[in-house]
């Protein structure tokens, strides 16, 4: 009945002598929110860089929805349906929040000089249709922000930039959203908080799918229906929270016993 | 070709190469522990310079001729001067612009640069002409059949080559060289691994300018001529040397300066028809290396965290 | 709902500030441009200091601001006419219309290099290389009658971006101190070819022709109401109606989502791949069509002076040209407009400081970028729809 999303296939990272992520394999279902978990280092992040392109791979394979991208850039990543947040929050603070939000829905812009110079009664359609649509995002997150869209992101404090960073992901519709780190930066109340909306808005779309790389267990534990468990950049364990929380391994892994 | 010509052209690229290096080091440095460029790098040397032709000037007014104590007095009087000023540089100028975007460093040191220029074109006596710099050197020569080895040729590259070495010796054996390698390597250990930060950085902006004063002089001796736009001729070229090499590499400054020298003599040897076309030529080629190794042969190591 | 400028507690959303300011800048401007001693050009000085003092104390600023973003189109077409009125006010004066035009020039260039510096964060240290290819092209193409010279114009733009294709390859692969170089040594190399290239008149230069349009040659003064006015009033007028199609196009560039894009790319090229902007793309749309607007800067400003040599368009001038968007502020139009003013006028009002031209205008950017980096003027946040709330 589940149907494979995304597949890493021995998926290998060497940074000069180091590797950081060796021979990696696992899988995601559609519509599954899956943990990415693991002590500092373990190749999380590295994960996120090469599945989005940032990075070439030194070794395996990566399937999304059945379409080789291992070789994709980010750009073309991103027109398969794949967006992310990163760790430490990369908005255009000088930008408004609406301008953040639309840096993540280029797809649907319209791109060529002709549209974007001369057809001003178009764009201007485009223009209303869009700020609404963000506008409405925005609102599930937070009222005051969407009250706000013009407003530079700059002057806002870490919870709300870490909405509009999840909003500008959100707003192009995608397959699979990726979060690194969302609670980095936050209070427990703020993580939660957030958590529910994302829930929320997936609530109401289609069958949208995330990876969770988290350190805070409360947020796996909450929302993931599955955890793949790194350590040095290889797998140790893969079950639910429940199966990999009494993992000898795992335990050791974070312990740092060998 | 013969092999007399083919000598002379040799001589001639390793005289150039040791100067470029001599000028790339200071860049590999300065980004080493600040990851900034410092575009004016070329001006202070000119600046150097002038302070060395200056005292020259004021030595011989003072009746000291001996040119072996000319020579001495003038590189140290300059080097200093130019260490002095790069420090100044790097603590008023460069480390209050730290956490500004880099375009602004950039833009900064650029505006420096000019600023400097301008100074010693308007400032200093007669300053927009060429000055004739004094030989100090013997200007004895062997013929070596039919290439001539002019004694003060081999002195300059010797002693440019003993600079570099020196220079590689502080940085490998000495605390302030541990400090500094530590700075580049990673500022937030290195701080608390109780490195005065300030004092690393100042010393290496000296080090670094002090050394391009001596290329400076070198420069002078060997053209026999400086002036104003020297520095920015020579600071171009250090940095394509210290880029082509890879930055943050005090070897691939030191690779990258004679290779450019190379391509130099290259050019001049292939293009005799229209010497007036050698800058054309080595420009074209910076632009091209800049195209095939956007971050140089030897690529500096990537900060960009995601 | 939403506020335009960052700053503005006050909106009044009346046209009483910012038109006032437009009638202010134009009679200043008139006396500025017909002051001829040195006492008089250092007393307007002193009073548009006093002005800018006093104004930023009693908060004037965000007052003009709101006033012009809330009626952006009467407020441009309003500068439009004072910058007329001003031109008329000159039109039998040689001298001040030529610095007039001049400084619209500059304008113009400082508008293209807006695209690359502001926008999209790209530098080009080779801005007045991409104007002399322009100028040179003028030079060029006029001693061929049979070409109409608003395609020389045209063409100036199309040579400079002929030009950037060459280093389009170096540029969008690299970044930052690495491009910088890449501009410059282009800078340098170009300077160097015009002096040794005798084809092109060497270090001597080239007489270029002036400007036609059909049955109005630019050359000769226009006769109004009986009065033969300056040849510069053609230039005055043509450049006017230059600026104001290419800061139109410029504001709409930036207004757009390509100008979404070059923002972007500029503060984070990482992030903007990661969400499908094309970084390469952004990069060379910018670089080529800043250029574009450079060399057709350069073709009129060419066939306005009648000579150009080399030592016009040498590294120094480029920074020059940098000088004026930093001056004014990085990605802010009007911005360089004051700055085009400051950067031309200056020198040439008070002649004791021509020769001091490059040491002052590097200093005052020295200390722009250490005390105050955002310009004399500096951006506003972007509002595609200005004088309207957002989304209503």
């Amino acid at each position: 009945m589940s149907e494979r999303l995304l597949e890493f296939q021995a998926v290998t990272k060497r940074f000069g002598g180091v590797t950081a992520l060796d021979s990696f394999s696992m899988h995601l279902d559609k519509g599954e929110i899956l943990g990415l978990i693991g002590p500092n280092g373990s190749g999380k992040t590295t994960s996120f860089n090469l599945l989005t392109g940032i990075y070439p791979k030194t070794g395996g394979s990566i399937h999304f929805d059945d379409r080789d991208i291992s070789s994709m850039s980010a750009r073309e990543v991103y027109e398969t349906g794949i967006v992310r947040t990163f760790q430490r929050s990369r908005l255009c603070l000088p930008l408004s929040i609406y301008d953040n939000i639309m840096v993540g829905d280029t797809s649907r812009l319209p791109k060529g000089l002709w549209s974007n110079l001369v057809r001003r009664r178009a764009f201007r359609r485009q223009y209303e249709e869009t700020f609404k649509v963000a506008r409405d995002l925005v609102a599930t997150f937070s009222g005051n922000l969407a009250d706000r869209m013009l407003d530079p992101v700059g002057a806002l404090p870490m919870i709300e930039r870490r909405r509009i960073e999840i909003c500008r992901a959100l707003i192009s519709g995608p397959r699979l959203l990726l979060l690194d780190e969302p609670s980095a930066g936050m209070t427990h109340d703020e993580t939660n908080q957030l958590m529910s909306d994302i829930l929320d808005v997936r609530a109401r779309g289609e069958g949208l799918s995330i990876i969770i790389v988290e350190h805070e267990m409360g947020v796996i534990e909450r929302i993931t229906d599955r955890c793949v468990v790194l350590s040095y950049g290889k797998k140790i364990a893969e079950g639910t929270y429940a199966e990999i929380a009494c993992d000898k391994e795992v335990q050791n892994a974070y312990l740092g016993v060998d | 070709m013969d092999l007399g010509l083919i000598a002379q052209y040799l001589a001639n690229g390793i005289m150039l190469g040791t100067m470029y290096a001599l000028v790339a080091v200071g860049f590999t440095l300065f980004f080493g522990v600040l990851d900034v460029i410092k575009f004016s790098h070329g001006d202070v040397l000119m600046l150097g310079t002038f302070a060395g032709f200056t005292v020259w000037l004021g030595l011989q007014a003072a009746g000291i001729v001996n040119p072996w104590l000319q020579l001495v007095i003038i590189l140290i009087a300059s080097m200093a001067f130019t260490a002095a000023i790069g420090a100044m540089i790097a603590k008023w100028l460069v480390l209050p612009l730290k956490k500004a975007p880099p375009l602004n460093t950039l833009l900064l040191t650029l505006m420096l640069g000019t600023a400097i220029r301008e100074a010693v074109r308007l400032f200093y006596p007669n300053g927009s002409n060429p000055k004739a710099f004094p030989a100090l050197l013997p200007s004895a020569s062997i013929d070596l059949g039919g290439f001539l080895l002019r004694a003060d040729s081999v002195i300059l590259v010797a002693a440019g080559l003993s600079l570099i070495a020196g220079l590689n010796l502080v940085l490998n054996r000495t605390r302030l060289g541990l400090a500094i390698r530590a700075v580049a390597q990673d500022e937030e250990t290195a701080r608390t691994m109780g490195i005065n930060y300030m004092l690393v950085v100042l010393a290496t902006f000296a080090i670094g300018s002090g050394v391009a004063a001596f290329a400076g002089i070198m420069n002078g001796l060997y053209y026999s001529e400086i002036n104003f736009g020297m520095g920015l001729l020579l600071g171009l070229i250090g940095f394509s040397a210290a880029i082509v090499g890879g930055l943050g590499n005090l070897y691939g400054a030191i690779l990258g300066g004679f290779i450019f020298a190379g391509l130099q003599v290259v050019g001049a040897a292939l293009l005799p028809f229209a010497s007036a076309y050698k800058d054309v030529f080595a420009f074209a080629v910076v632009i091209a290396i800049m195209a095939w190794k956007p971050t140089g042969l030897i690529p500096e190591r990537t900060s960009d965290r995601v | 709902m939403s506020d335009i400028a960052i700053d503005a507690p006050a909106r009044p959303k009346g046209l009483l500030p910012g038109a006032a300011t437009i009638l202010a800048v134009s009679v200043y401007g008139w006396a500025l441009l017909t002051a001829e001693e040195d006492w008089q050009v250092i007393g307007l000085l002193v009073l548009a200091a006093a002005v800018g003092l006093v104004g930023k104390l009693a908060g004037l600023g965000p007052k003009v601001l709101a006033s012009w973003s809330s009626n952006e189109a009467t407020m441009n077409g309003g500068a439009v006419l004072g910058l007329l009125a001003v031109i008329f006010a000159l039109s039998t004066q040689h001298f001040p219309l030529l610095m007039l035009t001049t400084t619209l020039l500059y304008f113009i260039a400082s508008l293209g290099l807006n695209i690359q510096f502001g926008y999209t964060g790209m530098v080009n240290f080779a801005g007045a290389a991409f104007f002399g290819a322009g100028a040179y092209t003028a030079a060029v193409l006029g001693g061929y009658a049979w070409i109409p010279p608003l395609l020389t114009i045209l063409a100036g733009g199309v040579v400079a971006m002929v030009l950037s294709l060459l280093l389009v390859y170096p540029i969008v692969r690299t970044t930052g101190h690495y491009a910088a170089v890449v501009t410059i040594a282009f800078g340098v190399l170009f300077k160097t070819f015009l002096e040794v290239n005798e084809i092109l008149g060497g270090p001597q230069g080239l007489m270029v022709e002036s400007m036609k349009l059909p049955g109005w040659d630019f050359n000769n003064g226009p006769v109004l109401f009986g009065v033969e006015m300056s040849f510069y009033l053609n230039y005055a007028l043509f450049a006017t109606a230059l600026v104001a199609l290419i800061f139109c196009l410029v504001r709409r560039l930036e207004r757009s989502w390509l100008g979404l894009h070059m923002d972007a790319v500029r503060l984070d090229e990482t992030a903007a791949a990661c969400f499908g902007i094309s970084v390469h793309r952004t990069k060379i749309l910018a670089f080529l069509s800043g250029n574009f607007i450079l060399g057709i800067a350069g073709a009129l400003y060419g066939m306005m002076i009648s000579f150009i040599a080399p030592a016009s368009f040498t590294f120094s001038d480029s920074l020059l040209m940098v000088s004026i968007v930093l001056l004014g502020g990085m990605g802010s139009p009007w911005g360089g407009a004051l700055a085009a003013a400051i950067v031309v006028l200056l020198p040439e009002k008070l002649q004791v400081l021509q020769e001091y031209r490059f040491l002052l205008f590097s200093v005052l950017v020295m200390l722009v970028l250490l005390f105050r980096p955002d310009g004399l003027l500096p951006r506003q946040i972007r509002n595609y729809f200005p004088g309207r709330e957002g989304g209503k």
